[in-house]
């Protein structure tokens, strides 16, 4: 059976129930009629851009009703979009959009035209639509372009899985660019029920998140484990009309775990595995009476899921053990844009079927029940508040600074952050050495790192950085001296 | 009267030991210039809840208000005493 289309259903929703809540936004609410008629407008911006046909634009729009209804206009027109961090810095931004070849780059506050008429919509499975980022931590972010039909399919996954439908209300707590939106903003929309926005001004806020959920009645919530943490805090308050509530592939402390159940005590919980090439991959439902110690486990593949285990000698893993986790979903990517040499893409190890695996770089462990756990990464990736982040591009882009001899950036465990990244340096010789300090360090990260790849704590010494028998830092080390503080 | 000698001694000795104060300056974007990230706005949020007995989470919070050490210290101003404020 095909999937629907993501934006013929919105439009669908928008004739039949135009009063109804579509976005909840700083205590006022967006109906279904009123957003697509706010994508008309948008739409009649962009027609009077006269770009060609399937030309792709960027899309830069912090979180609002008005970019999301921007983002409606691109999936009306069935035009592709590159959906980047706003908190990118400018250089980066305008390498990637011309990367991706966008022609134009459309924000929120530009000037409303005249309303178009809308036609109808036609589905295009294999054209292309949303172009989200790998968070790449220096550089350029890779651009991950999908396909209509396998948003399509996740969108209908999802509606699914977590019953959404015209009473949902689901809670949005990331960015508008990051993968997650796929679930609680489009899925949502697709299967007409309401789209609480977090607002990113105020999401660090307790009070403020514990308000949302209790006065919009929120039914779904699908956030980091910063989240959680966030509203756990001193407080016995709980959110009963909760039903599912979906934790993502981070690990998440204990003690945050175990205050879910409290939290929301009619809920079923479940840990979601995915990346941003190939969108959730993996769902494990946890027992709220009978809770992990230690790892949560990734669970089973979803529906068309193909998950494997391949082992260091490259060789797919047909029982328990060990390896990296290579999968095939039916919502991945077509392959970054442009394509990279040696990239993560990769036929079946042994050669069976025809279809592209993605190497996740994560190491798995098959337990003999056939669920996987998270054993770590076999890189120097790990999570800053839900963003991925490469610790040898942030060591790059220090060891770049004149006045640095040596530099190591190690992920040190964080209850709220998952990790926080910290910096220990051994100084030059010299004038350059002698100036550097902290707040200059920063400074100079700031320049071409996103704001999650900037260490938090930086150690600046004189001394030789230490180093394992085999001549390389001692990482471990610097993560137990580390993580003693505070 | 404004703080900006405490939030200095309390933001460096917080996210910038090694950093002698007279040297970060009081409109300096923190931002910005990666001193402080969304785990260490909450740091910040917390001392100002425990130094000046704010109930911050009831106050609407804008990263602004938590730009420089003269935007906190304006914060705190206007929050202590919301009679005054204009």
């Amino acid at each position: 059976m095909s999937a629907r289309s993501l934006v013929e259903n919105i439009v669908t929703n928008a004739r039949r129930r135009p009063a109804a809540p579509a976005l909840a936004w700083r205590g006022d609410t967006v109906g279904y009629g009123e957003l697509l008629r706010m994508a008309g407008d948008a739409r009649a911006r962009i027609a009077s851009l006269g770009l060609a046909e399937g030309a792709p634009v960027g899309v830069l729009a912090p979180k609002s009703p008005a970019a999301i209804a921007l983002i409606l206009a691109c999936l009306l027109e069935h035009r592709p979009f590159l959906l980047p961090s706003v908190d990118l810095a400018e250089r980066t931004l305008e390498r990637l959009f011309e990367v991706a070849g966008c022609q134009a780059v459309l924000t929120a506050d530009d000037p409303i035209g005249q309303a178009s008429v809308l036609t109808s919509p036609r589905s295009r499975p294999e054209a292309i639509t949303f172009m989200l980022t790998t968070s790449g931590s220096t550089g350029l972010p890779k651009v991950v372009p999908l396909t209509e039909g396998a948003v399509d399919r996740f969108t209908d996954w999802a509606g699914e899985a977590f019953g959404l439908g015209p009473d949902s209300a689901v809670l949005n707590f990331s960015p508008l660019n990051f993968d997650l939106c796929l679930l609680d903003v489009w899925a949502t929309l697709k299967h007409g029920g309401c789209v609480v926005l977090v607002d990113p001004d105020r999401a660090t806020s307790s009070g403020y998140l514990r308000s949302l959920l209790a006065e919009h009645g929120v039914t779904v919530v699908q956030a980091v484990p910063m989240f959680y943490q966030l509203i756990a805090g001193a407080t016995d308050k709980a959110f009963p009309r909760v039903e599912h509530v979906v934790i993502t592939g981070d690990s998440i402390a204990e003690r945050c775990l175990a205050a879910i159940p409290g939290l929301f005590p009619r809920a079923r919980l479940y840990n979601l595995y995915g990346c941003t090439e190939t969108n959730d991959s993996l769902i494990h439902e946890l027992d709220p009476a009978a809770l992990p110690q230690g790892s949560v486990p990734l669970g089973e593949p979803l529906p068309g899921v193909d998950a494997l285990v391949v082992d260091a000698g490259g060789a797919v893993l047909t029982g328990p053990g060990d390896g990296e986790l290579f999968v095939h979903t039916p919502f991945q990517t077509t392959g970054y844009a442009p394509p990279t040499p040696n990239d993560r893409f990769t036929a079946h190890p042994a050669g069976a079927g025809d279809h592209t695996y993605f190497r996740t770089g994560d190491l798995v462990r098959r337990e003999p029940d056939g669920s996987l756990m998270l054993l770590g990464r076999n890189d120097f990736h790990v999570k800053v508040r839900g963003v991925r982040t490469n610790l040898q591009e942030v060591e790059r882009v220090l060891a770049g600074h004149d006045g640095i001899a040596e530099v190591a950036v190690v992920a040190v465990p964080d209850p709220i952050g998952g990790h926080r990244l910290h910096a220990e340096l051994r100084r030059a010789q010299g004038e350059a050495g002698g100036a550097v300090n902290s707040l200059l360090l920063k400074e100079f990260c700031a320049g071409s790192l996103p704001r999650t790849a900037i260490p938090s704590t930086i150690r600046i010494t004189d001394e030789p950085l230490p180093r394992t028998s085999t001549g390389k830092p001692d990482r471990q080390l610097l993560i137990r001296a580390n993580t003693q503080k505070g | 009267m404004d703080h900006i000698d405490t939030i200095r001694r309390f933001v460096v000795e917080e996210f910038l030991p090694d950093v002698s104060p007279e040297s970060l300056a009081a409109d300096y974007d923190l931002l910005a210039g990666g001193v402080i990230d969304s785990l260490g706005l909450l740091k910040v949020i917390a001392w100002l809840e425990n130094r000046f007995g704010l109930a911050v989470d009831d106050i609407e919070l804008e990263p602004d208000a938590f730009r420089s050490i003269a935007a906190i210290s304006d914060f705190i101003v206007r929050v202590a005493t919301p009679a005054r404020s204009i």
